[in-house]
């Protein structure tokens, strides 16, 4: 097979098994992770990496994750010395000042891969840890001022040795953790993730020969910058800006500048960072803006390292979207999701044809923990939410779905939540309040009800888009906020969008509310099929037709 | 003297109606008959009657009928079901909309969620509640459905399907509901979901009983007349209806639940090969299933095919699809087949399928207008199939358009013709190679511990290669292997798959309850049999584990009979074991029970195989010719043909050499070894390891 080293149908073949092993160590973490939030919810990602630590290609998942790994490696490749790293060594990382990226409770592991004793590449597996310790029930907490109590740090070490695992680090690990059987569940399956996929790249470099293997990823990664640039020709060119309100009352600014190879984001002109968790590192804002940027040029091909050589990013440090070391980051996801919508807002107008009105864009954490009443056990629900997506011309907007930076992320079944948790889920229904009318409607929130059967527990929630609810185009209608209410067994509800480690009870109620997405085109150009149908399905009053749609009926 | 028996399988596809008879004469001796006809919508049963006419079938004399049918998986695909109106849990009416709010297709911010099969103005609720435990929190409170029913009936619904929360632990509910809900409406299709599926996840089961119910008076009118049809010809015994779980089941059964039918096309299939692995002492097979627009492949470890009921329709990398918990053969399938269309991308890179040429225009060389290349015009080009017999020699090969199509790659790819041919194989065979890990590699298994046994009309041409590639040193292709999965029917026990949930920890104690809980499902099973005048039934055991708070599980086989608490530990053992196996690591954390899988099965007359003794090896007598065949990666080599018609039990022949007979095509790679066992079947020992 000599003959058909280098010919661009052994480099496809190659490509392809890489992502296939990016896949088949996505399946082993679902399916051997302890977390709800790992198996269930997904909040995890794989991926494969160069022997520098440039990704190429990467398992399904979150798009958010996609553009964490390669920060990660790189640190671990800078901070060992090249004859240290050995086969059968594994690392850890989780935090952001040290390439972690994103918070604490991610921890990311790598593993090196060798064939004929050169160092061919990286695998790499990302994932929310239940409890790494901290201040808090699962480690995130709004009241945190230093990163010190989010729980315990991992800067870029090594855990596993050729094959034998350095117990001590694993002992520290585990008693740092309030959930240390799970933790320790947990970090395996990403072991045995980055495992399969070292063991499958290992079988393709010596199948084909380490050069051709090489050859085959590099030019994997030039297909990708192919890709984005050839999409920049489609995309407007020029200087766009936005400053919007936030919830709590700062202005976050940006500016896009689109040319024939570049794409400029510049965030410098934004606040300092917080004395709360609600900062990123510029890591964090990288992932944002690759995120869109790979939705506005090519969403099918593969996302890796080529695919974003034409984004530059500029942060200012000590600011918001570029945190310095000790500030805490627990929330950093609302903040790398503003910068990700604000984006979005500010190119929508430009792009119609890519972009459609705003989503209720908020991960809507959700942290409710206590003690199971059937089985005693401790049990933590770590949820993100799903909402209202927004309207374009043409199409009413998704219902009840997973935000921008989700994907293929499942909501837990009220009937396993029921079974795991001890709770009750008294209904999960559509969001038909008012929010996000137009020509076009944006898509339906949701309303869920947990009925707390614990003696005592706690709920920690972190919204955002809650005072400023998702954003319309063309005449249309804003969405609803997303907001959680405390419905107390006695006494009165009170709504929050920020709360840590708020007392529960037994009978208290935990009502979810997701904001509806933003409307597209003027509520009375809407046609009246439409406007029926809806009131026959019960989520439009005929009164509220007539009063926002001019319905006639 | 042996009775003569007259057995036949008859499958109904969206173009076709195939018909398999295997007649065995009173010396023992088999014969095989097989005919095709068009499909008949939306009268099926007389494709079914006309194809056996071809055939010159005698119902009365036939002893045995399976029948496959993809009116299900028809009906949902292309939206010919009925209105469906939905009776579910106070909370729950949105259950069906919102999902799971997955997006797979995650950088389009443009994607379109799939929109439920029943809309908001008919799912309608019934105040009560079960806990996990099945406990009652709320009771039932019929006093809405009269109501449901008048709104239903104005509004033109035809079948109804009731779901409540927690239906899995305790069905009395549904049960009630559904009893006043007949009573309220005794001529509309109805169906409760604890009838088809008794596992938690509410939307997954929610889901299930909504498409049954909605293909459910299509399946039984569907059903009904088949029946009839045959009868009225003479036929004794009702049919027995291909599963998704690769058995049969009897016709009143399958009219009640009939989603249970949606995967029964590969289900046949890859039954087929297990049993194939048994009578040829192979019990771990790889089966491979290549047809014109797909290839399929399932792992068969010790004659065991693994079923799973976490199966969904329209779900890949771009939609959340349609989720049905029936027990359906776990297999992969990709859009790599015999008509799949070889493209290039704006970036100079060969692709090929998922799209495909499909019977009309077909392959370039049908010469019906097909203008792209497919992976059979490629086949052709390089000499693989012989353009003077292709189709059996029912279609002249259009070589002029092959060319022209293969030139329109070449161009793209900056290559020659020939490159552009070997190109489209040779990302085909990556494809299914793929596949073909997915169910092995991924899942712990080394595919060179399998034989690998290729079937439909695509599965010779491409076996040896995808043997090779893997190191599988030995490939079958059975006799008769593009009507294998109608063999593969014909070899099928009445079987019924049971998957309960049920939470346990493995902790001494607890044997009691686990074996309450089989004894139960088991004694239910039984009864359904019973009803049906079938008393020898024969049950196996799986249990379904995890470490505690994981959330996915491994089966294990539980073979010990009556469980004891001495057992535990062998259990738990056992499932350590496999757990280490597919994914390399155990832990000391507690095993706990999440839920049981019985599989029921009853003899109703399957074939049974006789072997011919095997003749002289000198396979000259079947050499057609020579011709010069273009092996992709080993390079262009002068090819033996034979005439596979021709070749008998005993003979044996090397590779370089292409198998022909009218069916299919069978490549043999330079350094192959193959014989002919005394069932036809073809044995090739590859060159790799």
């Amino acid at each position: 097979m000599t003959s058909h080293e280098n010919d661009p149908i052994t480099q496809e073949i190659i490509q392809n098994s890489l992502q296939a092993a990016a896949d088949e160590m996505f399946a082993a973490m679902r399916k051997t992770a302890m977390s709800s939030i790992i198996y269930e919810v997904l909040d995890m990602g794989t991926g494969i990496l160069d022997h520098r630590g440039e990704i190429a290609c990467s398992g399904a998942g979150i798009p958010a994750f996609v553009g964490v790994l390669d920060k990660s490696v790189k640190v671990v490749v800078a901070k060992f010395d090249p004859a240290d790293i050995r086969p059968g060594d594994v690392y850890a990382t989780n935090d952001p000042y040290y390439g972690g990226v994103t918070h604490l409770n991610d921890i990311i592991v790598m593993m090196p891969v060798f064939a004929e004793g050169t160092l061919i590449a990286w695998t790499a597996n990302i994932a929310h840890n239940s409890d790494v310790g901290g201040m808090a029930p699962g480690s995130l907490t709004g009241e945190a001022t230093e990163i010190f109590q989010e729980g315990l740090r991992l800067p870029a070490i090594r855990i596993i040795r050729e094959g034998v695992t350095i117990d001590p680090v694993f002992e520290i690990i585990k008693v740092n953790s309030r959930m240390p059987d799970v933790l320790e569940g947990d970090v395996w399956a990403a072991i045995a993730s980055v495992r399969i996929g070292a063991r499958r790249l290992t079988e393709l470099a010596l199948k084909y020969g380490v050069a051709t293997f090489q050859r085959a990823m590099a030019g994997f990664m030039d297909f990708g910058e192919k890709v984005s640039r050839k999409a920049m020709a489609g995309l407007p060119k020029g200087t766009f800006e936005l400053t919007e309100e936030q919830d709590d009352g700062t202005f976050y600014n940006v500016r896009i500048t689109i040319t024939d190879d570049e794409f400029v984001v510049d965030l410098r002109d934004n606040p300092d960072q917080s004395k709360g968790p609600v900062n990123t590192s510029r890591d964090g804002v990288m992932v944002s803006c690759q995120m869109l940027f790979k939705s506005l040029t090519d969403p099918y091909s593969p996302a890796n390292e080529g695919s974003f050589r034409p984004i530059r990013l500029l942060t200012r440090e000590g600011s918001v979207f570029h945190a310095k070391e000790p500030a805490p980051i627990g929330f950093y996801y609302e903040i790398e999701l503003r910068v990700y919508d604000i984006m979005w807002r500010c190119l929508a107008p430009h792009l119609p044809a890519k972009l459609a009105s705003g989503h209720f864009a908020s991960v809507c954490g959700t942290f409710i923990g206590g003690i199971h009443p059937d089985t005693g056990r401790q049990y933590t629900i770590i949820e993100p939410q799903i909402g209202g997506w927004g309207a374009r011309a043409g199409a009413d907007g998704n219902s009840a779905m997973f935000c921008g930076f989700h994907g293929e992320t499942y909501n837990c079944p009220a009937e396993v939540n029921e079974a795991r948790n001890g709770v009750f889920v008294d209904q999960m229904v559509l969001n038909t309040g008012p929010g996000g009318e137009g020509e076009f409607t944006g898509g339906r929130g949701i309303i869920m009800d947990y009925r707390v059967r614990a003696a005592t527990g706690f709920l920690t929630a972190g919204y955002t888009r809650s005072k400023f609810p998702a954003w319309a185009m063309e005449g249309g209608n804003e969405g609803s906020p997303n907001l959680v209410e405390f419905i107390p067994k006695t006494g009165a509800p009170v709504r929050y969008s920020f709360v840590s480690g708020l007392q529960t009870h037994e009978g208290d109620v935990i009502r979810v509310m997701t904001g509806n997405g933003g409307g597209y085109g003027h509520p009375k150009d809407r046609d009246p099929a439409r406007i029926e149908m809806d009131i026959k399905n019960g989520i439009l009053t005929p009164e509220r037709a007539r009063e926002v749609y001019g319905w006639a009926g | 003297m042996m009775a003569k028996t007259l057995r036949i399988a008859t499958d109904v596809g969206g173009t076709f109606t195939d018909l398999v008879a295997f007649s065995t004469d009173d010396q023992g001796r088999q014969t095989i008959r097989t005919a095709k006809s068009d499909t008949t919508p939306p009268n099926f049963e007389r494709g079914v009657l006309n194809v056996m006419d071809k055939v010159g079938i005698d119902a009365a004399e036939v002893g045995f009928l399976a029948h496959g049918t993809t009116v299900v998986i028809n009906a949902l695909t292309e939206r010919k079901g009925v209105k469906v109106g939905l009776i579910t849990t106070k909370g729950f009416r949105d259950t069906l909309e919102i999902a799971r709010g997955n997006r797979p297709d995650f950088f389009n911010l443009f994607y379109e969620k799939p929109k439920p099969f029943v809309p908001r103005y008919l799912r309608r609720e019934l105040p009560e509640r079960m806990t996990y435990l099945g406990v009652v929190h709320t009771a039932l409170d019929l006093s809405d459905l009269a109501a449901i029913v008048a709104d239903f009936k104005a509004e033109g619904v035809e079948a109804v399907a009731i779901s409540f929360l927690h239906s899995y632990a305790n069905s009395t509910h549904e049960e009630a509901a559904h009893a006043e809900l007949k009573r309220l409406w005794p001529e509309v299709a109805s169906v409760a979901a604890h009838q088809i599926a008794r596992e938690w996840r509410e939307y997954e089961r929610t889901n299930t009983a909504v498409l049954s119910a909605y293909v459910q008076p299509t399946a039984e009118r569907y059903l009904r007349r088949l029946d009839a049809g045959l009868k009225g010809r003479g036929l004794k015994q009702s049919p027995f209806i291909m599963q998704s779980n690769c058995g049969v089941d009897s016709l009143e059964a399958v009219a009640r639940t009939p989603i249970t039918m949606v995967e029964s096309g590969p289900a046949s299939g890859f039954w087929g090969a297990a049993e194939l692995g048994k009578l040829i002492g192979k019990p771990n097979v790889l089966a491979l299933d290549i047809g014109g627009t797909t290839a399929k492949c399932a792992l068969i470890e010790n004659g065991a095919v693994k079923i799973m009921t976490d199966y969904w329709i329209e779900r890949d990398r771009k939609s959340a699809g349609y989720p049905i918990m029936v027990p359906v053969v776990d297999l992969v399938e990709i859009g790599n087949g015999g008509g799949s269309i070889a493209w290039v991308d704006d970036f100079a890179k060969l692709h090929v399928g998922p799209q495909s040429a499909g019977a009309v225009p077909g392959p370039a060389a049908y010469g019906r207008g097909g203008v792209q290349a497919t992976t059979t015009d490629a086949n052709l080009w390089l000499g693989r199939i012989n353009r003077d017999y292709f189709c059996g020699g029912d279609v002249e090969a259009d070589m002029g358009a092959v060319e022209t199509a293969l030139t329109g790659v070449a161009v793209r790819l900056g290559a020659g013709t020939d490159e552009a041919a070997r190109g489209i194989i040779r990302i085909a065979n990556n494809n299914m190679v793929n596949a073909l890990k997915l169910v092995s590699l991924n899942r712990g298994f080394d595919p060179r511990d399998f034989t690998l046994v290729a079937f439909g009309g695509g599965g010779g041409m491409h076996a040896v290669a995808l043997a090779q590639d893997l190191g599988i040193g030995h490939v079958v292709v059975p006799f008769g292997a593009s009507v294998f999965s109608a063999w593969g029917m014909m070899m099928s026990d009445l079987r019924r798959d049971y998957f309960v949930t049920r939470l346990s920890g493995l902790v001494a104690g607890a044997a009691a309850g686990i074996e309450a809980a089989f004894a139960a499902t088991e004694c239910g099973a039984m009864a359904q049999f019973a009803a049906e005048g079938i008393s020898e039934v024969n049950f196996q055991r799986y249990g379904k584990f995890r470490y505690q708070n994981q959330e996915h599980t491994v089966e294990v086989p539980l073979t010990m009979g009556v469980i004891s608490d001495a057992d535990l530990v062998a259990i738990s053992d056992e499932f350590h074991a496999t757990y280490e196996r597919e994914y390399t690591y155990r832990l000391k954390a507690p095993v706990e029970m999440v839920g049981l899988h019985v599989i029921a099965t009853a003899a109703v007359g399957k074939l049974t195989m006789t072997e011919e003794a095997l003749g002289d090896s000198d396979a000259t007598s079947a050499v057609k010719g020579q011709r010069p065949v273009d092996y992709a990666l080993e390079g262009t080599h002068e090819a033996t043909i034979y005439d596979g018609d021709k070749l008998n039990p005993g003979m044996v022949l090397f590779g370089p050499a292409v198998i022909e007979d009218p069916g299919t095509t069978i490549v043999i790679h330079p350094g192959n070894r193959v014989h002919m066992d005394g069932y036809r079947n073809l044995h090739i020992a590859t060159a790799g390891e």
